[in-house]
């Protein structure tokens, strides 16, 4: 797609037709929030390890959190289904409103945060049971009794598994390779109908084959949930996201003591082309580490 | 973060790219020194500065196939992103843009060797030397705004292209009145398509300057759109 537009020049005062070929639709400025963070900080005991995060994450967009190690990405994403309360010590600072209500508000059960916002982690981490049992025992934790097989067969489908597995839904779990392990971790997060899905680092164990079919399966995915992704892989974060948030990490030159800082969220494209802040361009084009 | 220029990967990367960026600017020297001789040929009447020219070319093309090809190497092996990005992609198409300079240096050298023993229009050869020095200094500046990183410089190509123009658009007309002599018709024909080369070299150092600008801003502009009249500079 290509568009031009004509601009008044500030410098000369004239005008000037600009053009830029644009590879995929930016994305959807309007589109609804799913989360507002709002000063959003955690501190472990009495050292801060995330500090006054404010941004938007929206509805069926996939956005990536991308940093050096220790600058909290992992730390703030597990602020988005309450993880986070599971770590002693941990304290929650500022505000992280879903669909506009608190996610952290005195009514708000831990628990159905945890089935709406599901997540998958860095290692595939099926139970040591069937494939059919994995989803099934999902379901059953959550209380949700109804046309099981069905739910099993919808999950698998949505996980893009279900083609290599549907005759061997007896199977051990642990028998799969990783990359269909993970993508059933994915299906048993499915099967509980969340409407968000986290994950952290879901493809850093995968060989490139599996790491493909991870990546395409966030694409069809994001038609109908909404995906927050912590990766160390740039290419893959400029791969698959819409937006791109960077992390930093500021060391308190007094204490030691090292506080993730978000630094710039945009556009995916905006941050690997024409990043705003210095500290964004030196960490993508490998200067700072 | 930890400053990881001292890294060896890196250390070499960063130098290529900065090799690059020096290599280049060798390029564009030989390439204005080729549009410097054809003129001087032009001007001189000597024959024997254009078949250096022709010669001279080899080299510019060995610039371009060893910047093309290492450019691309580090897209392969670097995925290289932001400033970076914009450079390389810029390195490509001042390249390109430099190699058609070239080119078009030789093409004013094999019109100057069949215009050659034909009679001459003073007034006709007076336009084309002007219009010769400034695509000459168009191009060292838009290089030197590439070197500098100096938007501004890149932003008044534009307005240094237009006598180019205006002295291209009126060549016919001084042309048409060497129609009693068909010799000296000959050479006024001739004239015009060098004429035309030399507004087209403008025409590259204008696309060089976008790509400066390209590079410093992230934003591509067109300075110019032939399609639109109304919104060129």
């Amino acid at each position: 797609m290509t568009e031009s537009m004509t601009t008044q020049d500030p410098r000369g005062g004239v005008e000037i037709r600009t053009g830029f070929a644009q590879p995929s639709p930016p994305p959807d400025p309007d589109a609804e929030p799913v989360f507002r963070a709002r000063n959003l900080g955690v501190k472990y005991g009495n050292k801060p390890a995330v500090h006054k995060v404010t941004a938007d994450f929206s509805r069926n967009q996939i956005t990536a959190l991308i940093g050096p190690s220790g600058c909290g990405k992992s730390t703030l994403i597990r602020c988005f289904n309450r993880m986070n309360d599971l770590i002693p010590g941990a304290t929650i600072l500022g505000e992280v409103l879903y669909h506009g209500e608190n996610l952290y508000g005195p009514d708000v059960d831990a628990v159905e945060v945890r089935r709406r916002v599901g997540m998958v982690f860095q290692k595939p981490n099926p139970f040591p049971k069937s494939i059919y049992d994995n989803i099934a025992f999902g379901l059953k934790v959550n209380g949700i009794k109804d046309n099981v097989d069905h739910r099993v067969e919808t999950a698998l489908k949505g996980a893009v598994l279900w083609d290599e597995v549907k005759t061997d839904l007896k199977k051990s779990a642990l028998a799969l390779s990783g990359g269909q392990q993970q993508r059933l971790c994915i299906a048993r997060a499915l099967a509980v109908e969340p409407d968000v899905i986290l994950m952290d680092e879901p493809a850093s164990a995968l060989d490139p084959v599996a790491t493909a079919g991870i990546e395409e399966l966030m694409q069809s995915l994001k038609e109908e949930y909404t995906i927050l992704i912590v990766t160390h892989n740039m290419q893959q974060a400029a791969r698959c996201s819409d937006m791109t948030a960077f992390l930093t990490v500021e060391v308190n030159e007094q204490t030691g003591d090292r506080t993730g800082i978000l630094v710039e969220y945009a556009p995916t494209a905006t941050i690997f082309t024409v990043p705003k802040d210095p500290r964004t361009e030196a960490y993508i084009t490998g200067r700072f580490g | 973060m930890e400053d990881l220029h001292g890294l060896a990967t890196r250390r070499r990367y960063l130098a290529e790219l900065q090799e690059l960026e020096t290599k280049i600017q060798v390029m564009s020297v030989a390439a204005q020194e080729m549009v410097e001789q054809a003129l001087r040929g032009l001007a001189d009447n000597d024959q024997a500065l254009f078949e250096p020219v022709i010669d001279a070319d080899d080299e510019v093309d060995f610039h371009y196939l060893d910047i093309e090809h290492r450019v691309v190497d580090l897209f392969a092996l670097q995925t290289p992103v932001a400033t970076d990005l914009r450079l390389l992609t810029a390195l490509l198409h001042i390249n390109h843009s430099l190699e058609r300079v070239a080119d078009m240096a030789v093409n004013l050298a094999k019109v100057g060797i069949l215009a050659y023993g034909l009679p001459r229009s003073e007034p006709v050869l007076t336009m084309i030397l002007e219009m010769g020095g400034i695509a000459l200094r168009m191009i060292g500046a838009s290089m030197d705004a590439f070197a500098l990183r100096d938007l501004d410089l890149a932003f008044r190509l534009p307005e240094m292209d237009e006598p180019v123009d205006r002295l291209n658009r009126g060549m016919i007309t001084a042309i048409l009145p060497l129609a009693g002599d068909q010799r000296l018709l000959e050479w006024g024909m001739r004239m015009h398509v060098i004429s035309r080369q030399i507004e087209r070299m403008g025409d590259q150092a204008v696309d060089i300057a976008e790509q400066v600008a390209f590079l410093i801003t992230g934003e591509f502009r067109e300075f110019t759109d032939a399609s639109h009249p109304e919104s060129q500079l």
